[in-house]
């Protein structure tokens, strides 16, 4: 026995006795073979004359993969470790870990708010309300609050006040007709109908709204009489199948319709006004409900931790309070009073500058809080926010006294109305993602792309008009880094397009991972073509080994083919362009091109388009590009370019999983043939025969047959567009005349024409160009299918239909990728316009609404499901070891663990809660605690995300918190056994996702951000980029079912789809709603995969 | 390691009608189902012809004729034609059976797999509850050997009711339909085909709908081709008046008339009554007929024509979907 394989097994006894069979099931688990590495140690546990480091060791490695046995596995130890002993202690406290992990939460309908009464079952009522069903009555009055504020009310035409909307309409009557049904159900609440023909039943159906049709008896039916009374019934949910049912058949209807108790925060009192203070409970509902301003205010309060809001409530009268109800319910969530005090960003140290700021001190936390609400309509609040969120050397760095006062004075500038709590999302975008984005060098200076030299020309020069007159001026002096941080501050108040901070942001990503930064006359060169070519930049970031002079290369392509003049020309060179480009970035991410060669490829593949002028040159141009990334991709021999092009957009160039990949293939190979695109080997093999011809050979009559044939499968391009929507938008004819030209195309005809030239026939490959380009671009689609690919399947002109020259006017040929036409009956269906640099969010976003949510009512998260859908399609695991998984499982499991003590031990609470701090709001943070002290540690794992987890078990192993199980040890055998793979930065880009808006790159990374709010300009956007749990879940899961990492190419997609279509959520904020259907669709994956397991055993057998 | 994707790809080919090579590299084969062709025959008055034999009719397909496989009238059970010409019970379903929901029913043939597409967007709210009383109607007058499924649509789509004999769960799901917003009515309408496309035997789709579409990425010709494909007809049924939304008229008569269903303008709850009434008489009164294509080199559109052979039959206008495209496998 060797003695690093006492690290390994994490044994809690003497080495000395370690048996055999365990250094040989740990080389078997570090191989992948889990199976066979349990059957062997379950086979030496159970040996009679089995160690009892060999019975550990076994629920020890049960225990680490969550096994359903391990807690029995556990327990028989127990008889066999004698009392007293260190060993039983450990055991025993093990179990009493897990026992805490695997306890159901208490039920917290048991508050200790007061409640109020919601007439009928609350299924009912929060149908009518838009509320989710998983709602707790704790939180339904919040959730209720936030549809009421953002739902219920409109302005109305010609008067100043507000007017309720149709949703709110509908509550209201809903209410009323909920409160006459339980007049009629009585004391009891059971609404019970015994006969068919009796004075209940006529009461009823009034009601109702509805009427028998012929009398009593098995021909009954129910019919609509009163149309408004109808809907309610129907939409309310009232089960009024059944009713008709029992009236038909005389049999006994009964129905529970006893009111709902819901909590109140701080009692109905509270918000009533004086003059209504006698409301009754039952009452207060239709109070909140008719007044926004109560909403928003309890909305604000609710999201403040109880001691907070305590000392708000005491130390704030409540009318100034409800006056800046919008900034607590925006930027309320990370204020924390402690003891009195207000904790704020920076600590102590930065205290006097926040007291300078808000002109109250910290040390009177309720009144300090209140200053800082009010002051200048919440902008200072909203800094306030933005700072909360960080931690480490930035929050120091931007919470520095004098900094903080310079930087802040930049965004208040001298008008300070409207406040960032006045629209419907917060106005502090820029803002968040400049604080949140920020990178400080070694140095602990701010990075800034190129120099501040370049900034300041910038600002002066500012190629596309002046950004603010005020920052022109104050540029020439700039000298140092913070000099071009005020100035961005400053401009984070515009609500306009802000290029200056979008700029600094995509450079500032670039240079993230490069080993040399940008260099100044990059920088410049990027920043003010940005407006046009912005978007492209994303390339450069996702790959760090690009040359600055290929960056200007590309600039250079990019720029002649804009010029163009003849839009077929501009629209091939473009789309072939774009098309190349975009592989050779997937080959990239998926490191099918070695690093080294990834620049020269990237540099060869832009040098063939610099002279493409005509279609014969374009489609060179493309051949030889193809062959760049082919042999870039280290393809050797024969192999057909079109078989080999399509292994390498599975995401691996050795077939590691032939089931996964063959699976893939054939889901990429059926959208390839429903789009009816030419295989690359088919072109290239025409092109071949057309110059073989042109030099005396034979044309190949029997191909050329072929690709006709296959040419007369596409479709005519079909008037897309109607008289209305032509009014609309006069763009698609370009694409329109590329399909129409290609249906036209007769080589055999073009051979007949040219037979006597013979430059004429090799020239005829030109022809070839839109082919080529519609499969290199279809090649890219097909990467990025959503699960399902409705679009791609059914629509046979969506590849072609691609439009990179967009509406007349605005040159959309560099721009983002962009959904249009979707609706309107007569339209050819929608389709993708400009380039192709976001065409995995925007296949993503045109598919969402092909999800079919199986909540009733529900409907799929339209800003928050494509970034979700792009998380599991960008992605690919073919060359992620089964170790890293485990990495990730054990992570996860410590990090329940660690939870688990906290509930056992003051001590570890306060190390738990202090990591979580960093990642979690103080509401929720308080709310964890509380569970800890109470010992209910299932309700506090409840509410971490997955990758809070993974954090708190990264830091509680770098803080050295002692976490009673064997995952702590396990993780440092895997970091020793191979200290790379099991890095952060390893696991970040395996289980990472891609951020094209928080970091401008699809390559998947882990950013370990705190989850975002919704954000003006945004929605859900970020929020779902900051969502990092899904994956983190699923790689757990996998390991824990012991699948292989390939299989989660297949996996994660479907696993993802039937999350997303498991979300009820009632507001664009409700993560809680998606961490739910996470977890459901987690435990239906993992139920149906046992049981499975064992009936392929109970076969074996 | 690296294997030969065709080897891979031809190991799960269940059955192959012709094969066809793309250039050296991707293969694409043609997957021959079998073929079901609902029709109707009416005389000149558009009144209903009944009582015809498999006899009476001739199958083409791209002039080619077809071998009737089975055939069957109205909901009465479908009967297996014999190589003799005579004909028997149709028992075992599974001898013509399609993969897919339903496989193995025994009563797969037996009456019509009807899906129910009602829009409860916000075009419909002020007629919801009239129509969700006609839907009930129609649900409650479907032959006792039909199967009913009620999906509804707003922005998304909701199955409802999957597909059931029993009506109480049918209606009990078509009143839990909740009101909506957007309309996305052919992508829902893409949806509910690729669906009922799963289930063996006979089925239509019937969407109940006002017509405007301010959601889906799909065209309603491509959605048509997929009716035509799985030779499932769409009936429409629209609250709207013909005139008030051509363009949604327009293409409600197209995809149905296509796909051998039927376009309905009914604004008023009794028209809508009316329209079921006359969707459930087409369905009675239809023929159903199965057959496997005989060999045709032809992979893309494959025109289908039914005749009636006899003299009178040449003044009968049979109503049946005008062709199909073979499905490929990869």
């Amino acid at each position: 026995m060797k003695l690093s394989s006492l690290a390994v097994l994490g044994i809690l006894f003497s080495p000395m006795v370690i048996p055999a069979d365990l250094d040989q099931a740990f080389a078997l688990e570090a191989k992948g073979s889990v199976q066979e590495a349990k059957s062997l140690l379950h086979k030496a546990a159970a040996s009679a004359t089995a160690a009892i480091e060999t019975k550990i060791a076994y629920a020890e490695f049960l225990d680490q993969r969550r096994d359903p046995q391990t807690l029995s596995v556990y327990r028989d130890l127990l008889p066999s470790l004698p009392a007293g002993s260190p060993n039983r202690a450990v055991v025993e406290r093990r179990i009493q870990i897990l026992d805490l992990i695997a306890r159901k939460p208490t039920n917290n309908a048991s508050s200790n708010h007061p409640t109020i009464q919601i007439p009928g079952p609350i299924r009912s009522f929060n149908r009518m309300a838009a509320l989710s069903p998983d709602l707790t009555p704790d939180d339904l009055l919040g959730a209720l609050a936030r549809n009421i504020v953002t739902n219920g009310f409109q302005a109305s035409s010609g008067r100043e006040a507000l007017e309720q909307t149709e949703y709110l309409k509908l509550v209201v009557r809903y209410l009323s007709q909920a409160r006459e049904i339980q007049k009629l159900a009585g004391e009891s609440g059971i609404l019970r109908i015994e006969e068919c023909d009796s004075s209940i039943t006529a009461d009823l159906l009034r009601i109702l709204g509805y009427r028998m049709r012929g009398g009593c008896g098995n021909e009954v039916v129910l019919e609509t009489v009163n149309a408004s009374r109808a809907f309610l019934t129907i939409d309310s949910g009232f089960p009024l199948a059944q009713l008709e049912q029992s009236l038909r058949t005389n049999s006994l209807f009964e129905y529970d319709y006893r009111p709902t108790s819901v909590s109140v925060l701080y009692g109905p009192d509270y918000w009533l006004p004086s003059k209504d203070k006698r409301a009754t409970d039952t009452d207060f509902i239709d109070f909140f409900i008719t007044d926004p301003s109560v909403c928003r205010f309890y909305l604000g309060l609710s999201k403040l931790d109880p001691e907070t809001a305590e000392a708000l409530k005491n130390d704030v009268p409540l009318a100034r309070l409800k006056a800046f109800a919008h900034v607590l319910d925006f930027y309320g969530g990370m204020f924390e009073v402690r003891n009195g005090r207000a904790l704020v960003p920076g600590g102590s140290r930065a205290e006097p500058g926040w007291a300078k700021l808000a002109g109250a001190s910290p040390d009177q936390g309720g009144k300090f809080l209140s200053a800082l609400m009010v002051k200048d309509d919440g902008w200072l609040a909203s800094y306030y926010d933005a700072t909360a969120r960080l931690s480490g050397k930035l929050q120091e760095y931007l919470t520095e006294p004098s900094r903080m006062e310079r930087f802040y004075n930049a965004i208040r500038g001298k008008i300070t109305s409207p406040g960032p709590a006045r629209p419907v999302f917060r106005a502090n975008t820029e803002m968040m993602l400049l604080t949140s984005r920020l990178r400080l060098g070694s140095d602990g200076r701010p990075h800034i792309p190129g120099s501040v030299e370049v900034w300041k020309q910038l600002f002066i020069k500012h190629p596309n008009g002046k950004y603010d007159g005020k920052l022109t001026k104050s540029a020439a002096g700039w000298k140092e880094p913070d000099d071009v941080l005020e100035a961005l501050f400053a401009l984070t108040r515009k609500a306009v397009e802000n290029e200056p901070l979008k700029i600094f942001m995509a450079l500032s990503d670039i240079n993230r991972h490069r080993k040399t930064p940008l260099r100044e006359e990059t920088v410049d060169r990027l920043a003010r073509e940005w407006r046009t070519y912005g978007s492209q930049f994303m390339i450069f970031t996702e790959v760090p080994q690009v040359e600055d002079q290929t960056m200007l290369s590309f600039l250079d392509n990019a720029s002649r083919i804009s010029g163009y003049r003849n839009h077929q020309i501009r629209s091939d060179a473009a789309g072939l362009q774009q098309a190349l480009t975009g592989l050779w970035q997937i080959f990239c991410r998926q490191n099918l091109i070695p690093p080294s060669g990834r620049d020269a490829a990237l540099s060869e593949i832009l040098g063939n388009f610099v002279d493409a002028k005509t279609s014969v040159d374009l489609f060179d141009a493309g051949r030889k590009s193809v062959q760049i990334l082919l042999t870039a991709t280290g393809t050797t021999g024969n192999t057909s370019p079109h078989d080999r092009m399509m292994d390498l957009l599975v995401g691996e160039s050795q077939i590691s999983n032939p089931q996964a990949h063959t699976q893939l293939v054939q889901e990429m190979a059926r959208i390839f043939d429903s789009q009816r695109l030419i295989p690359l080997s088919m072109i290239f093999e025409i092109a071949d025969n057309l110059q073989s011809a042109s030099e005396g050979g034979k044309l190949n009559t029997q191909l050329m047959g072929r690709f006709t044939s296959r040419i007369q499968e596409i479709q005519p391009a079909r008037i897309s567009l109607s008289g209305a929507e032509k009014n609309v938008m006069s763009f698609g004819y370009a694409t329109e005349l590329h399909i129409e030209t290609q249906r036209k195309v007769n080589f055999r005809q073009i051979a007949d024409r040219a037979s006597k030239n013979q430059e004429k026939l090799a020239d005829a490959r030109g022809h070839l160009t839109k082919f080529l380009r519609d499969t290199l671009v279809g090649l890219n689609y097909i990467h990025y299918a959503p699960p399902g690919a409705q679009i791609l399947i059914t629509n046979p002109l969506f590849v072609r239909s691609h439009d990179f020259i967009g509406i007349q006017g605005i040159n959309q040929t560099w721009r983002n990728t962009e959904v249009f036409g979707s609706g309107w009956p007569s339209s050819a269906g929608g389709r993708l316009v400009g380039s192709l640099s976001s065409l995995p969010y925007a296949l993503a976003n045109a598919e969402q609404n092909f999800l079919i949510p199986t909540r009733e009512q529900a409907l799929i998260w339209g800003d928050l499901v494509p970034q979700m859908i792009v998380s599991a399609k960008v992605p690919r695991w073919w060359n992620v070891a089964s170790t890293q998984m485990h990495f990730v499982g054990l992570h996860l499991r410590l990090g329940e663990s660690a939870v688990a003590a906290a509930a056992l031990d003051e001590q570890k609470r306060v190390s738990v809660l202090n990591i979580l701090s960093r990642q979690i709001p103080p509401a929720r943070l308080k709310s964890i605690g509380d569970s800890l002290k109470q010992g209910d540690a299932g309700k506090a794992i409840e509410s971490i995300l997955p990758s809070e987890f993974f954090v708190l078990a990264h830091q509680a192993i770098a803080e050295n918190i002692e976490i009673p199980g064997p995952e702590a040890r396990a993780i440092a055998r895997l970091r020793q056994a191979s200290p790379e793979k099991h890095s952060m930065e390893a696991i970040s880009v395996a289980f990472g996702t891609p951020k094209p808006t928080l970091a401008h790159s699809y390559l998947p990374e882990l950013l370990n951000l705190r989850t975002f709010p919704t954000l003006m300009g945004y929605s859900s956007r970020i929020l779902a980029e900051s969502w990092e749990s899904s994956t983190i879940y699923f790689a757990a899961l996998a390991d824990e079912l012991d699948i292989p990492p390939s299989q989660l190419n297949v996996n994660v997609p479907l696993w993802t789809q039937k999350t997303v279509e498991a979300i009820f959520a009632t507001h664009l904020e409700d993560w809680p709603a998606l961490l739910r259907s996470l977890r459901v669709v987690g435990e239906d994956i993992r139920t149906t995969h046992r049981n499975e397991t064992a009936q392929r055993a109970s076969l074996n057998d | 390691m690296n294997i030969s994707r065709r080897t891979a790809l031809s190991m799960a080919v269940p059955l192959l009608g012709g094969v066809r090579l793309l250039g050296q590299d991707a293969t694409f084969k043609v997957k021959v189902d079998m073929v079901v062709l609902s029709f109707t025959v009416t005389d000149s008055k558009g009144r209903y012809i009944n009582g015809l034999k498999h006899t009476d009719f001739r199958v083409l397909e791209d002039g080619i004729s077809q071998k009737i496989v089975t055939f069957a009238e109205g909901n009465k059970p479908p009967m297996q034609i014999l190589d003799d010409g005579s004909t028997r019970p149709l028992l075992n379903a599974e001898a013509v059976g399609k993969e897919g929901v339903g496989e193995g029913r025994s009563d797969a043939f037996v009456g019509t797999n009807v899906f129910i597409l009602f829009d409860t967007s916000n075009y419909m709210y002020r007629g919801f509850v009239y129509a969700s009383d006609a839907i009930a109607d129609f649900v409650r007058g479907l032959d006792r050997a039909d199967s009913v499924a009620v999906y509804t649509f707003s922005r998304n789509l909701t199955r409802a009711a999957s597909l059931t004999k029993d009506r109480t769960d049918a209606i009990v799901g078509l009143r839990k339909a909740v009101a909506g917003d957007d309309s996305a009515i052919y992508n829902a309408l893409l949806l509910t085909l690729r669906d009922a496309a799963k289930v063996p035997g006979r089925k239509v789709v019937i969407v109940f709908s006002n017509g405007p579409d301010n959601g889906s990425m799909v065209a309603p010709d491509d959605v048509r081709v997929v009716a035509e494909d799985e030779g499932i007809p769409i009936y429409v049924i629209s609250t709207s008046e013909v005139n008030k939304d051509s363009i949604s008229s327009g293409v409600f008569r197209r995809i149905s008339t296509r796909t051998g269903g039927k376009a309905y303008f009914a604004k008023t709850w009794q028209k809508q009554v009316e329209a079921f009434e006359s969707i459930r008489e087409d369905l009675g009164n239809s023929y159903t007929l199965t057959y496997y294509p005989a060999t045709n080199p032809n992979e893309g559109f494959r025109k289908i024509g039914v005749e009636v052979i006899s003299d009178v039959g040449k003044k009968y206008r049979i109503r049946a979907r005008p062709g199909y495209r073979p499905s490929r496998i990869f």
